[in-house]
């Protein structure tokens, strides 16, 4: 490739300039949802629904969605795409969400999380592997698809494709079905959780454990509960610290199995996909448990609203990055592959937060 | 040196509840 050296800054500068636009785009939906949240909390919707049972993860996805559509119509979505930071937003707000809860309660949640996650993540990545490999998908396909699912989606993917060099074009194609699916499943699943009556820490243990995405599962928990809020963003962490040790598995598979190569890859790669992210919300815990930051003070209230603020941004951006487009270039094998896997995922996650969180390791509802 | 977004995440959440915890943002304004 070769850039002049005339063009390169120009380059640059509208690159930072499309950046800004972004953000700013970003920043105007999330007020909208904002909004568009504050206008219907009182009111009786059709089906009796209550104008307070949709939060604002709904409309900001919603609105994200919309805007996504206007502006490929229009022709400007590449041009300021580099704005649509889903990831930024959601981990900002995850360490803000660190500072309301005890670090006791990480703990708890976090000893039935590793248990939930070892039992979710071997059952649902060996069967993706096994019916992918029935549906004749490719091994780099089957194994990126198999971690986004059992793990956590677009990072996971992301992750496993280095591991194994998959094409770019399959971690393109899985992070589309994994955002495809994981949006329905926000909105879907709190509905379910509330037809069978299942108490906040179950439901939040089953979001953390079944949806896909991060972002998603903070938003199906947003809508059940603060608490399910709390007890999926912690579950899904832990889930997502799991990521380095598939990673390196991977790596090893692939090399010595697959490729037939002597040298093992190095272990260092634990901590290289560890998500880091995790520290801070850690930490930001323990400025709450020994009262650096008190609960009521005007702190405490300031930084909820921006984890808040925070989320909705990462959910306008959830909506504004959706792109069905990539399904056609690959055929529906994928995707009818993915769509099982993720309805066996859905109930044996659902089975196995009810037990671990509802009788071997139950925290009682409202005890953060 | 390029920051990786874990832990460009992490300052700018720390700046933030900096900010929050010596009064230079007020919940008034952050308001959801």
């Amino acid at each position: 490739m070769t850039t002049s050296s005339v063009s390169q800054p120009a380059e640059n500068k509208s690159s930072t300039a499309g950046f800004i636009a972004g953000v700013i785009v970003v920043v105007i939906l999330a007020f909208l949802a904002r909004w568009a949240k504050l206008a219907v909390y009182g009111l009786e919707l059709p089906l009796g629904i209550p104008g307070k049972a949709l939060e604002y993860p709904l409309w900001a996805a919603l609105i994200g969605l919309v805007a996504n559509g206007i502006l490929k119509a229009t022709g400007t979505y590449e041009s300021i795409k580099s704005g649509f930071r889903t990831e930024l937003f959601l981990k900002v707000g995850l360490v803000l969400l660190g500072t309301t809860i005890s670090f006791k309660t990480i703990v708890t949640a976090a000893a039935g999380a590793i248990v939930q996650g070892v039992i979710m993540v071997t059952a649902v990545y060996f069967f993706s592997w096994w019916l992918g490999g029935k549906f004749g998908l490719s091994d780099t396909l089957r194994a990126v698809m198999s971690t986004a699912v059992s793990i956590c989606g677009v990072s996971a993917a992301i992750a496993a494709a280095g591991s194994v060099l998959a094409k770019k074009e399959e971690i393109t194609y899985i992070t589309a079905l994994v955002i495809v699916t994981a949006l329905p499943l926000m909105v879907i699943a709190p509905l379910i959780a509330g037809a069978l009556g299942l108490p906040e820490p179950v439901a939040g243990a089953w979001f953390g454990g079944n949806v896909d995405t991060t972002a998603a599962v903070v938003g199906a928990g947003t809508m059940y509960g603060e608490q399910a809020q709390q007890i999926a963003s912690i579950v899904k962490q832990t889930q997502n610290a799991l990521i380095g040790f598939v990673a390196f598995g991977l790596a090893l598979y692939f090399s010595t199995v697959v490729e037939g190569k002597k040298e093992r890859p190095s272990a260092s790669v634990i901590w290289k996909r560890f998500p880091k992210f995790v520290l801070g919300f850690i930490f930001a815990s323990l400025l709450f448990t020994f009262g650096v930051i008190e609960k009521g003070s005007d702190a405490a209230s300031a930084i909820s609203a921006m984890k808040d603020w925070a989320f909705c941004l990462a959910f306008v951006c959830m909506g504004l990055e959706l792109s069905a487009g990539e399904f056609k270039k690959m055929g529906w094998s994928p995707v009818i592959v993915y769509l099982i896997v993720t309805l066996f995922n859905t109930v044996l996650a659902l089975a196995v937060s009810w037990i671990i969180f509802g009788y071997l390791l139950p925290i009682p509802a409202g005890a953060l | 040196m390029k920051i990786n977004e874990d832990w460009l995440s992490v300052i700018v959440a720390f700046a933030l509840i900096a900010l929050a915890m010596i009064g230079l943002i007020s919940p008034a304004w952050m308001i959801f």
